[in-house]
């Protein structure tokens, strides 16, 4: 395939002070995106204290030593920007794109609140508000809210970094103190669990300038040690049934382990493929089957990851989920039959050249898609960084995509057929 | 890829300078420059409007095709849904399967969906395969078949998807806005109910397919790395038997809205909510109002913006709602502009007085000149944004035109935001967010939010049909 630009380029800088520093630079470009990118994600926050990584992001914009509460907001879309942040099971990232003369103010803005956040009592106790009323707009007073990415992990895993709920319970959130942020903030905010990418409309010379008069005087702190979050496989199939008034139909999901992504990437790109293969457009097995054939689904999806957005940016262990909605015509079992069947017809024939050469072009194609915005690039460059310590890996999606062969997805296909899978079946209805 | 460490420069390490000098300064912002220019050709392919910018910097071509919905499909949404659904169901020479698969070999991507007042087909692929993809899009145009069968399971998989859809708070609460707002007018519809998607048949939908996918009635844009003769002349080629139809009648022009009948707040019970959605709207000018530019920046300021009065006080001060947030919405009969908060059940009342404060306020005694700038770099800055990838770029082009905006609108857009004077804005702040020219609506536990709400406005209980 022709190479169009180098959007995937960059160049690597390490600060004295440990912070990582890329720089995508795109000339033609207007506009520039910054992205901070912490290694430290719901799986790393203590135990009590569900919920907490998430609610430190939102810390982040409460202020710091030169800025005010609000101030970093409005300072942003006050330069015509946009700005930012979320937190992954591995990872917490701060964003901002905008016109670029306004990069150095970005960089001083962040350069703050990673040397210097201010925490207040009232800000803290503000922001448990505004959390818990997210809770209630994306999982309490909605219908599936929530499913599949809280309650899967629950059930697939036993550890608390794996099993716990991301976005916390009221009663932790609301006993997180002051103290807690900031032994949180000095342990995970230093600057080389950081990187730092810039992309889009920028010079290299210049912002390597720029990030060193900023985050340069930011005092060095130990990296935290890194515990590993493995934990084996599960020795038999689990399953469990949750009732729920608020949903019109049943759908449940079903999660099976892969390889860690981080030492086997290459056998994990074969996961990548098989969930194409099964779940990509209208002449995907599953989709074709269930939907189209069969018309007991209303709708499927094979995700690998927790959200889906977040498959190259987590570590072991990982879950292939295939998620199905459907109006309750056929049963869970049955469906969970054909899924079966569906694996097993791959395991022992493999896909045909044709689903792989799809697989390839659709990668290839939703790559380039997913660079195109200047912020996007930023983000994946930064997220590849922190979690594989290699943004190469951005460039290298489709050629690792390519490379599966036909064994390979047969393999895989055969690893999650033979495993033992964790589902949780979501019923209409009261009582649990 | 360069990989190198930069030690050996002491700015890369920086301070030795101390607190005050560069790290205590907030820089301040360079100059924005314009967005990158892109070269828009426009074409007229036997009626079809075709517009093609070429935007080279990612080897991608990303296609839409917008047509306009008659007011009866509008009225009655289940039929152009289905349309919509089917469109990619099988031709007389590809099943579904098939198409899928042709369009994904080379990269591909192809959706087709109704986005209020008219019909999205939007699609991308490797810029190589440009050709391919333009036969496929012309096959589909032209020979789009509906099989019977197809029809009937796509309609009840419709059904089921929008039973989930009006499941949703957010999603029931815009509807009955939508009907309080909209009166008589189609665009009270809202979205199709299932009972009315699962009897729409195939010889339907075969003859809505002929009334709305017409060459004349369509707006195709091409945004990526082309070259726009060769793009257009490779279109030609592709759609040709499609183009060769008959031309069919022009679209009607839909009734402008009707003027809002006032009156007190609708509150709907959904007993045990954990929050309420609160929904406030009035009619809007349209992009073509002398007083839009104003009227977008007042928006900003109030409540269309992170940093805006409304989030500041609802979120930051209040801590009463996660993200609240104020917009326009843009239809060829006409224009809204909806406030939405969804705020903590024991908040509402308290939520509801604060968005009329901040109304008041803003109508009242105006904006600050500190607000306006801010207001005005980001709209620009966002301006920018939307049109600065080849997705957005499409998205834009194709939505100014079925609103019947050529693609210079969005140059004259920006020069007009640069240019509004404050008293400008104030002005338009009176006339946009007067509090009692808004129509309110609000979603959640009645018996836990009723006796309150009824203390700052006049309340109406309204029962909550459930959808079939």
């Amino acid at each position: 395939m022709r190479v169009g630009s180098a959007l995937g380029h960059f160049e690597r800088f390490t600060l004295r002070n440990g912070l990582r520093l890329l720089v995508a630079a795109d000339r033609s470009s207007s506009l520039v995106a910054v992205a901070v990118v912490y290694d430290v994600g719901f799986r790393s926050e203590p135990e009590g204290r569900t919920g907490f990584a998430h609610l430190f992001e939102h810390l982040m914009f409460q202020g710091s030593a030169h800025v005010g509460k609000t101030e970093h907001i409005q300072l942003v879309q006050g330069a015509g920007g946009v700005m930012n942040g979320h937190t992954l099971a591995d990872l917490t990232a701060y964003y901002e794109a905008l016109p670029s003369g306004g990069l150095e103010l970005v960089l001083w803005l962040e350069a703050d609140r990673m040397g210097a956040l201010a925490l207040s009592e009232q800000n803290l106790r503000n922001q448990v508000s505004v959390v818990e009323e997210e809770i209630k707009v994306n999982v309490l007073n909605r219908p599936y809210g929530g499913f599949p990415w809280i309650p899967l992990p629950a059930l697939a895993f036993d550890s608390y970094p794996n099993a716990h709920n991301g976005y916390g319970d009221f009663a932790h959130l609301e006993d997180a103190t002051i103290e807690d942020a900031k032994d949180f903030y000095h342990r995970y905010y230093t600057p080389s669990n950081a990187v730092l990418v810039v992309a889009g409309g920028c010079m290299p010379e210049e912002v390597v300038d720029l990030a060193g008069r900023h985050f340069g005087g930011i005092e060095a702190r130990p990296t935290p040690a890194r515990r590993s979050f493995a934990e084996p496989r599960l020795s038999k199939e689990r399953r469990r049934i949750i009732k729920d008034v608020l949903i019109p139909q049943p759908a449940f999901v079903a999660g099976y382990r892969v390889p860690d992504p981080i030492s086997r990437m290459r056998d994990y790109a074969a996961y990548v493929v098989l969930a194409n293969v099964l779940s990509d457009g209208d002449a995907s097995r599953l989709r074709a089957r269930l939907v189209h054939r069969d018309r007991s689904v209303t709708d499927l999806a094979c995700v690998l990851g927790v959200f889906g957005n977040d498959t190259f940016t987590m570590r072991d262990p990982v879950l292939f989920q295939v998620v199905v909605f459907h109006p309750g015509i056929a049963s869970t079992d049955s469906l969970l039959a054909v899924i079966d069947e569906e694996l097993d017809r791959l395991a022992a024939d493999g896909p045909t050249e044709d689903e792989l050469a799809r697989a390839s072009a659709s990668s290839a194609s939703s790559h380039w898609r997913g660079l195109d915005p200047v912020l996007d690039r930023a983000l994946a460059l930064a997220g590849a960084e922190v979690v594989h310590g290699r943004a190469e890996l951005v460039s290298e999606i489709p050629g690792l995509v390519k490379a599966v062969g036909g064994e390979e997805v047969a393999s895989a296909a055969a690893d999650l057929a033979h495993q033992h899978r964790a589902i949780v079946d979501l019923q209409p209805g009261g009582g649990s | 890829m360069a990989s190198r460490r930069a030690t050996s420069r002491s700015t890369v390490d920086g301070p030795e300078q101390s607190e005050g000098d560069a790290v205590a300064r907030r820089p301040s912002i360079g100059p924005i420059r314009a967005p990158r220019a892109s070269r828009v050709v426009e074409e007229n392919l036997e009626g079809l409007h075709v517009i093609v910018a070429r935007r080279p910097e990612v080897p991608i071509v990303e296609l839409r095709l917008g047509f306009p919905l008659a007011a009866d499909l509008i009225r009655k949404p289940a039929a152009a849904t289905v349309l919509s659904d089917s469109l990619l169901a099988g031709t007389v020479r590809h099943d579904r399967a098939g198409l899928a698969s042709a369009v994904q070999r080379i990269g591909g991507r192809l959706t087709a969906g109704i986005a209020g007042d008219w019909m999205l087909v939007s699609g991308s692929v490797l810029a190589e395969h440009l050709v391919e993809m333009l036969r496929i899009v012309g096959e589909v145009l032209g020979g789009a078949s509906y099989p019977t069968s197809e029809v009937s399971a796509d309609r009840d998989r419709m059904a089921e998807q929008f039973l989930i859809a009006l499941s949703q708070p957010d999603v029931i609460a815009d509807e009955q806005l939508g009907r309080r707002l909209y009166g008589g007018h189609p665009y009270a519809s809202g979205l199709p109910r299932p009972a009315a998607l699962r009897q729409v048949s195939a010889a339907h939908v075969r003859r809505l397919h002929a009334e709305t996918l017409a060459p004349a009635l369509g707006h195709f844009v091409l945004v990526g790395d082309v070259t726009p003769s060769r793009a257009i002349d490779a279109a030609a080629g592709a759609f040709e038997p499609w183009l060769a139809k008959s031309p069919a009648a022009a679209t009607a022009p839909l009734d402008p809205l009707p003027a809002v009948r006032l009156g007190p707040i609708q509150l709907f019970d959904r007993p045990g909510a954990v929050q309420s959605n609160i929904r406030m709207a009035r009619l809007a000018p349209s992009r073509t109002d002398p007083w839009w530019p104003a009227a977008a920046l007042a928006n900003l300021i109030f409540g269309g913006m992170f940093s805006s009065r409304l989030v500041e006080n609802l979120r930051e001060r209040n801590g009463y709602c996660y993200s609240p947030g104020t917009s326009f919405d843009h239809g060829r009969a006409g224009s809204s502009f909806v406030i939405q908060a969804d705020v903590a059940t024991a908040s509402t009342a308290a939520s509801l007085n604060e968005i009329g404060y901040e109304l008041g306020r803003i109508a009242t005694q105006g904006v600050t000149g500190e607000e306006l700038e801010s207001a005005q770099r980001y709209a620009l800055g966002v301006l920018s944004f939307e049109t600065a990838t080849q997705e957005g770029l499409a998205n834009t082009l194709a939505n100014l035109a079925i609103m019947g905006l050529d693609p210079g609108y969005l140059d004259r857009h920006s020069a007009a935001l640069k240019r509004v004077k404050r008293h400008e804005v104030d002005e338009a702040a009176r006339r946009l967010l007067a509090r009692l020219q808004m129509v309110t609506v609000v979603l959640g536990d009645a018996d836990q939010v009723g006796g309150s709400l009824a203390l700052v406005a006049d309340v109406q209980h309204r029962p909550l049909s459930v959808p079939e």
